[in-house]
């Protein structure tokens, strides 16, 4: 093999990684925050998820408006729909006992309902979905012709888990909300407002999942069987980085990216798409509780 | 005065023409007497949920415009032909039990409708041990007409026969040449690349290198790194679902030209999906509105169906909208709506397909005599695109062994 081509392939993994990788641990991110704060195991994040890059791609492909913009209607949009949806369908449950049993079947049957509207309304229209180039052209990594609106991706969602990180780490609500994961009780006796918190952590992972979606459509081709998928990987992330952590989601959705790359490059990709599930079983077998479990 | 004298003859030639279409409208057309009494029905199992849904509503849609058609030019054998449509929820088990409801409860003559192989397996095990007659219009699988088949007869090509088809294209376009593979891992997918290796070994093209994806893979850069380094004369790709689009523009994105690319088949959302980025690569397709020679159904079906559907029809449609013309002019040759006269005449039949005027044959197995069409891309917008023929094959089902190579 030539230097040129095993730098090309060198890229290669390191870009799909590391795109890959952002766009699990954002998705996660959004799972945990879910279920570490509020003990709700959503099992329909799959769904929301896949309804962020369903209307992504209506406004840019039916009604011509611009990636950018249809970004920011999606995501600013799922602001007040995530409001409506803790209203109705989640604050009921907060003083259930062990309401995270009554949350997951609720949201599977949210999934189910989601998952049959997309069928027979996109999944009529198309079996496939695609979103025009945000940023037409690509940009060369050496030999690596590297896609712009991929390179825009990859900016975008290790900004967004920076800012997220930040956020919880330095600012007096991510703070709150952080002392909400770790110890409830203690978090009222500090002058918590649990429900606020709770309100706040359910809008800001739907937010986050939002934003997982409307970046995967941007980057990637994508049709109805993806909510399945990345339910499933939503949650095998958050179990093996620990419920609550949002470190342990980046860490992990990082680590599930790279290993699909290098092992798609040296074995197979269909090796690759059981490769995550082996780094799991390792991780869990050394560490039960998740790699950074509290 | 003038203009009183203007309002009454106006009036008048008013009065005129509405009495005039009034009778136009009340008096019986005298091309078509309306079909009467029991209606001949069509079983037809279409994926309308599930993962396939598109595919089955935008068969039977096609479907119905024939059914139309058919029943406005009176029917079949006096009778009207009616097409009954049951959910198989893209579930093989479904399939096979909406196979059984249509035949117990609707008493339907035939079945039909499946556009997926795995759905239309489990029709063909009830069929043919039920010994219902069942044309498959769009499933490709070579097990549907396996040897020993009674009752089923596949309209289109089977898939291995693709991949020989593709092997000459290639060897045409240049003899010699090296070809890599990069597609999902689909029974269909695999039954391509079953007839692509065989055929390739025979006519001197040489494999550069072959990458099969999972069906839930979502990015193929590495192995489009991976087909670049091998530098091969053309790249055989062929995603599932979303993936094949992402599989195009990944590897477009390493630098593959688009003439080298060769999809094995072009569905319109696939060829709108590839986009204009896609132009000059070229796809397998067996009908597509780019195609010069459509008679006057051809193009009826193409500005009916887009009128009712919002886009262009392609070869599933048309399979659809072919495959109840078929049935009717069987049922014409049969002079009955027995099961078993009809399979006689199914079996016996020499005819055209309705859209194109392509042969349309039955062997023993009830396998088509096989045909296919490979279009370069040349122009695409945002709900069409234009094709230009670029080689043309017809052959015989068993000219390679597909029932052995077949996965």
């Amino acid at each position: 093999m030539t230097l040129e081509n095993i730098l090309l392939n060198g890229m290669a993994v390191i870009t799909t990684g590391l795109i890959v990788g952002a766009i699990f641990s954002l998705v996660a991110a959004g799972v945990t925050i879910m279920y570490g704060t509020i003990w709700f195991p959503n099992a329909s994040n799959g769904q929301f998820f896949m309804l962020a890059a369903l209307l992504m791609w209506s406004l840019v492909v039916n009604w011509g408006l611009s990636p950018f913009l249809g970004a920011v209607v999606v995501i600013v949009g799922s602001i007040p729909f995530s409001l409506v949806l803790e209203k109705f369908l989640v604050r009921p449950f907060y003083n259930v006992p062990n309401r995270n049993i009554v949350y997951f079947i609720m949201t599977l049957g949210l999934a189910q309902i989601f998952a049959g509207a997309f069928t027979g309304t996109y999944g009529r229209w198309s079996d496939q979905f695609s979103l025009p180039a945000a940023w037409p052209g690509a940009i060369l990594l050496g030999p690596f012709p590297f896609p712009r609106t991929r390179l825009l991706v990859l900016v975008i969602a290790l900004t967004l888990l920076a800012g997220l990180f930040v956020f919880l780490r330095l600012h007096r609500v991510g703070r709150a909300l952080r002392a909400v994961f770790q110890n409830r009780e203690a978090a009222i006796l500090r002058g918590v407002d649990v429900r606020r918190i709770y309100r706040f952590s359910f809008v800001l992972a739907m937010l986050v999942i939002t934003m997982g979606g409307v970046l995967f459509a941007m980057a990637y081709g994508f049709d109805l069987t993806m909510a399945w998928t990345m339910a499933i990987i939503g949650f095998a992330i958050m179990i093996v980085g620990g419920p609550g952590s949002v470190l342990g989601s980046v860490v992990i959705g990082m680590i599930f990216g790279f290993t699909q790359a290098v092992v798609s490059l040296f074995a197979s990709p269909t090796l690759a798409a059981f490769s995550y599930l082996v780094v799991m079983l390792i991780i869990l077998l050394v560490k039960p509780s998740g790699l950074f479990a509290r | 005065m003038l203009l009183q004298e203007m309002r009454k003859t106006a009036l008048q030639v008013f009065f005129v023409l509405l009495t005039i279409g009034a009778f136009a409208f009340l008096a019986p057309s005298p091309a078509a007497a309306q079909p009467k009494g029991e209606p001949i029905k069509i079983g037809w199992i279409a994926e309308l949920s599930g993962t396939w849904s598109f595919f089955g509503a935008t068969g039977l849609t096609a479907a119905q415009i024939a059914e139309e058609e058919i029943n406005a030019k009176g029917g079949v054998l006096g009778r009207p032909l009616q097409v009954v449509p049951m959910d198989n929820r893209t579930d093989p088990a479904q399939a096979a039990s909406a196979a059984r409801m249509l035949d117990t409860q609707h008493k339907v003559l035939t079945f039909s409708g499946p556009t997926s192989s795995d759905t239309a397996l489990a029709v063909y095990g009830y069929a043919e041990q039920n010994q219902v007659p069942f044309v498959v219009p769009v499933a490709a699988f070579p097990r549907l007409t396996r040897p020993g088949t009674q009752w089923t007869f596949r309209v289109e090509p089977d898939a291995v026969g693709w991949g020989y088809a593709i092997v000459k294209f290639v060897e045409k376009m240049k003899p010699g040449a090296s070809i890599a593979l990069i597609y999902s891992d689909f029974a269909l997918q695999r039954a391509i690349v079953a007839g692509i290796k065989y055929q390739a070994e025979r006519s001197g093209i040489k494999i550069a290198t072959d990458i099969i994806f999972p069906q839930n893979a979502t990015d193929a850069t590495v192995q489009a790194a991976q087909v670049k380094s091998k530098n091969p004369d053309f790249v055989f790709v062929s995603g599932g679902g979303a993936f094949d689009v992402t599989l195009t523009n990944q590897i477009l994105d390493l630098g593959i030209k688009p003439e080298q690319i060769i999809h094995p088949f072009g569905a319109v959302k696939m060829i709108l999906g590839w986009g204009q980025r896609s132009v000059g690569s070229y796809y397998g397709t067996f009908f597509d509105h780019s195609l010069g020679g459509l008679n006057d159904y051809g193009k009826g079906l193409i500005s009916k169906f887009t009128k009712r559907a919002g886009y262009i029809p392609a070869y599933i449609e048309n399979f659809c909208y072919a495959t109840v013309y078929l049935i009717k002019e069987a049922l014409e040759k049969a002079g009955t709506a027995d099961r078993t006269k009809f399979r006689d005449a199914m079996r016996n039949i020499n005819t055209k397909e309705v859209t194109t005027g392509i042969p349309m044959v039955f062997d023993k197995n009830g396998a088509r005599k096989e045909y296919m069409y490979f279009l370069q891309m040349k122009e695409v917008g945002k709900d069409t695109y234009q094709s230009k023929e670029a080689f043309y094959i017809e052959w015989d089902p068993e000219v390679i062994p597909v029932y052995q190579l077949a996965p």
